[in-house]
């Protein structure tokens, strides 16, 4: 119950939505990379990252940089079903996400169309390893996609500021709205 | 200050509701035409409040401003508050739509108190007068709203004690704020049109 009561302050206060913790996952090949920052655009900083597994075991550690990344390369066969990373920033902030089991890396993912296709192309042009060749394109477009995905988390959150605009416009409406009615009413009032 | 979903038994959400119910019923009542923009201003503002944080050490609070709603719009300020929240809750998920009822009352209730007993004394003019007063009515709107979820919180099966103190405590920034805010509102409004006072003498109960 004291939780509950503990819960109840902290989302009344809202210290959550002061600083909403923007977390994201992407699997990058071998490894799981990610980024923790907070929505007021700050990173967090040097902060460890503890990995577990479905049912709580813990599999590893890892930290963010300077820019709120972090990447962990799992070592040995993973376990099945989804991961989850944890990232207790203090003060109440903690990242849960959760990355699901089809994105686990290690597991049996196909190589990507892209890949295969290159990988048929250089058949003939010349004697290029084609797994190398693989990981070399999917370390490239992960690279490539990166500022992109930072993007569509800061796109998330401006979206948050057109629906404060929204709104006040509807609060607006609304009383525009009943304002019609009561002034409509009291001019026909005014008329008997 | 918004309770969510979840934390409150059922009877206090009943209570809670038929209480918003009926401050509504009186509220609508005495939202007179000449009335309504200005309470749609205030709950627009009231809207836009709760999503400004004030920082206080590692944790933060939000302004509420209902105690410059109820010191302008009386029982008016039910249903500017109400729509207020029900918004909120819509858009951002503050609070929640069965603890509207509570939520409406806990902040509309105090608000339209504090602004009752204060406007009558601001409404005597004199520079210290408004001044002390709209602070006071600021940061009264507020407290009462703490005790008010506390008591929501108590009758959930809460320590009041326990409950009232953290959401007193972690409120007294805000009541600071919110008495400057009012003040100097209450100081403008008798400067520059006073009969936004004057007006709500008339159509008080």
């Amino acid at each position: 119950m004291r939780y509950l009561l503990l819960s109840a302050l902290l989302l009344s206060a809202s210290p959550a939505m002061a600083h909403k913790i923007i977390a994201d996952l992407f699997p990058a090949g071998d490894a799981v990379e990610g980024e923790i920052g907070f929505s007021s655009g700050d990173m967090a900083v040097d902060a460890r990252v503890e990995i577990y597994d479905i049912s709580g075991n813990k599999l590893g550690e890892t930290r963010t940089d300077e820019d709120g990344f972090f990447a962990w390369t799992p070592e040995g066969t993973l376990p099945a079903g989804p991961l989850k990373f944890i990232s207790d920033l203090g003060a109440g902030h903690v990242a849960e996400m959760v990355l699901p089991a089809e994105d686990v890396p290690g597991g049996s993912l196909p190589a990507t169309p892209g890949a295969v296709e290159l990988n048929l192309d250089t058949t003939s042009a010349a004697p290029v390893n084609a797994d190398a060749l693989a990981d070399v394109v999917a370390a490239a477009v992960r690279n490539e996609l990166r500022p992109i995905r930072r993007e569509l988390v800061q796109i998330r959150e401006r979206n948050r500021f057109s629906t404060i605009l929204g709104g006040i416009g509807l609060i607006f409406g609304l009383f525009g709205a009943f304002f019609y009615f009561s002034a409509r009413r009291q001019l026909k009032d005014a008329e008997k | 200050m918004h309770i969510v979903d979840g934390a409150l038994a059922t009877p206090v959400l009943i209570a809670g509701a038929a209480a918003t119910a009926g401050g509504l019923a009186i509220g609508l009542r005495q939202l007179t035409t000449e009335r309504i923009p200005t309470a749609g201003v205030l709950s627009a503002g009231f809207f836009v409040a709760s999503l400004i944080h004030v920082p206080i050490g590692i944790s933060s609070v939000h302004l509420i401003m209902n105690g410059i709603a109820g010191l302008i719009l009386g029982w008016a300020a039910f249903p500017a508050l109400f729509v207020g929240l029900l918004l909120q809750a819509v858009t951002f998920g503050f609070g929640g739509i069965t603890v509207l009822g509570v939520n409406a009352v806990n902040i509309a209730l105090p608000a339209v108190l504090a602004g009752v007993i204060c406007r009558s004394f601001i409404r005597k003019g004199g520079r210290n007068n408004v001044l002390i007063w709209g602070s006071i009515c600021g940061a009264l709107a507020i407290a009462l709203t703490t005790i008010m979820v506390s008591v929501s919180l108590a009758l959930s099966g809460e320590e009041f004690n326990e409950a009232a103190y953290l959401v007193f405590v972690s409120h007294i920034p805000v009541m600071v704020i919110e008495g400057a805010l009012t003040a100097a509102a209450a100081w403008l409004i008798m400067q520059v049109k006073p009969e936004l006072f004057g007006l709500s003498q008339m159509k008080d109960v």
